[in-house]
């Protein structure tokens, strides 16, 4: 299935990426870095610790695995064919 | 157990094509796997590449009618103060048909790069995420896919981009330090071809303000705020550094925040472009400008046991301008170079193919731009806050000064009698590159992808 967002004109989502991203939640400290670098709104604080809320709208840059401080976030890459897509890149 | 292949190339962004094509052209049996379903669907980029990345690189790129949307003949600098523009330079200017760059959009363009790489009897396998290597005794011998298929091979060219994560998984380079990244958001509008013209030109534009303006994060912190103008489109974006001072900053807030108090400060948006454009795209994504600048990043190995690493994901981005491609492509032919000559020795181990590294030292350009300081420098002369000063560097940066000796002009004429030598003829090669690139634009003709 092939998703879109209006607030995100110009690209497609295609489903089934799998877990490409994770959060190990021992190691992070709830700074709070993958939040004020994910345009896409991926991540949220519960309990002091991130979370993934969704990655539906996520553009694989990995600015969250860059900035996490903890070693706490994996980012590896969707499955073939899955995840965003742009003819305007 | 007998190799599958002799080269893997992981990824068909902008180097991996290239090396492929270099691979096969010279006999050697060649594998690409790309993770999107079209070669350049997932590379996201406001795109002009610089002219020396054409002169210079690959002969079929120049040879060919690759998918250009504008040759850029000039650079506007705009300095704005209270939405108001009070000055400009335009001191980079070259006629017809000359360009300092040609725009692309980067799906047709690797597509393009891609088609070639087949024609040359390289196997495309789209649709397919690399998510681990193959290592025996210490030597990388291949990858393993998301389909849990082994594919094996002498030689594993690494073209994956700036996320890197397979060079991370070989245990050759490590994830870059965030001061190296840097995030940026781009804007796709349509725009009729004549206004286009009318109001940009060939021209790609720069609005360059103090930090206290907040249209854009200036060049030093980010990328200042950018127009790349296309065919029938425009490209305005702007980076934000994931370090500033030291600190991380709300760069998810701070890019919206710019960008909606330039569409509603800026005169000559609001009056000359707002009414013209119709929104199209909003993309995002890093690339690690600043690796070259930061010596944990710059030591870095490039290369390993069976494994070469190319462009974005050996941090082969220029520091002042923050291109990769030409980068991408250079690396890319050295790499094919010293594969074909280990696989030809029997040879792929990390000794054997240091010579890559010595290469890509030896390149006119390569460590030339990953060390160009001039960017980083710009944070000092937007703390002095003079604004004679943020001209001058601008100029020397941005304008004609960027072709001073010291800067681009130097490898500018290394490469150029590095070329003469090796081919007398190039001059009027490159000449005829500069008329049929142009005509191809005037005519909108460009070769036919796999995918029209």
């Amino acid at each position: 299935m092939v998703k879109t967002f209006q607030d995100i004109p110009g690209v497609e989502w295609v489903e089934g990426t799998g877990n490409f991203i994770t959060i190990d939640e021992e190691k992070c400290t709830g700074c709070g870095n993958c939040l004020k670098v994910c345009l896409a709104g991926c991540y949220e604080i519960v309990n002091k610790k991130a979370r993934i809320r969704s990655t539906e709208k996520c553009m694989e840059c990995g600015a969250c695995w860059y900035v996490c401080e903890d070693g706490a976030i994996d980012f590896s890459w969707p499955a073939g064919g899955t995840g965003f897509r742009t003819n305007w890149g | 157990m007998a190799e599958q292949y002799d080269v893997i190339v992981v990824g068909a962004g902008f180097g991996g094509p290239v090396a492929a094509k270099r691979c096969a052209d010279s006999g050697l049996h060649t594998i690409m796997l790309e993770r999107s379903r079209i070669p350049g669907e997932k590379v996201v980029s406001g795109l002009v590449i610089p002219i020396y990345g054409f002169l210079f690189g690959p002969e079929f790129i120049r040879e060919g009618n690759p998918p250009l949307e504008r040759p850029i003949r000039s650079v506007m600098n705009r300095f704005v103060k209270n939405g108001e523009i009070y000055d400009y330079d335009h001191s980079l200017r070259l006629p017809a048909p000359i360009a300092v760059g040609y725009s692309t959009y980067c799906k047709p363009f690797c597509t393009w790069l891609a088609d070639r790489a087949v024609d040359s009897g390289v196997e495309l396998r789209t649709a397919t995420t690399v998510v681990d290597v193959i290592k025996e005794n210490g030597s990388v011998r291949g990858v393993i896919t998301d389909k849990g298929e082994e594919l094996r091979s002498k030689i594993v060219i690494d073209a994956g981009g700036t996320q890197n994560n397979l060079s991370i998984k070989a245990g050759i380079r490590k994830k870059f330090v965030p001061e190296a990244i840097e995030l940026y958001m781009i804007w796709d509008f349509e725009m009729a071809k004549e206004d286009v013209d009318r109001v940009f030109g060939n021209s790609m534009e720069f609005f360059h303000v103090m930090p206290e303006e907040r249209i854009g994060a200036p060049l030093g912190y980010g990328s200042a705020l950018y127009f790349f103008t296309y065919r029938n489109s425009i490209h305005p974006g702007m980076g934000q550094f994931l370090v500033t001072e030291g600190k991380i900053p709300n760069v998810a807030k701070l890019l919206r925040e710019y960008f909606d108090n330039f569409t509603t400060k800026v005169r000559r948006w609001r009056e000359d472009i707002a009414p013209k454009v119709t929104l199209r795209a909003v993309t995002w994504d890093v690339c690690p400008i600043y690796a070259g600048l930061i010596r944990e990043m710059r030591e870095m190995p490039y290369f390993g046991d069976g494994m070469l690493i190319i462009g974005d994901a050996a941090g082969f981005e220029s520091a002042a301008f923050g291109d990769g491609v030409p980068s991408a492509w250079f690396s890319a032919d050295i790499a094919a170079g010293v594969a074909l000559e280990a696989i030809k020795a029997g040879d792929t181990s990390r000794s054997f193919l240091k010579r890559y590294e010595d290469r890509v030292k030896a390149d006119p350009f390569i460590m030339h731009t990953i060390t160009d300081t001039r960017r980083w420098d710009m944070r000092e002369v937007l703390k002095s806050k003079s604004e004679s000063e943020l001209k001058r560097r601008i100029r020397d940066h941005w304008g004609i000064g960027a072709f001073k000796y010291k800067y681009l002009g130097g490898p500018c004429l290394k490469a150029t009698g590095r070329s003469i030598k090796n081919d007398a003829g190039i001059v009027a090669e490159w000449l005829e590159m500069f008329r049929r690139y142009y005509r191809n634009w005037e005519e909108d003709r460009f070769d036919r992808l796999s995918t029209d």
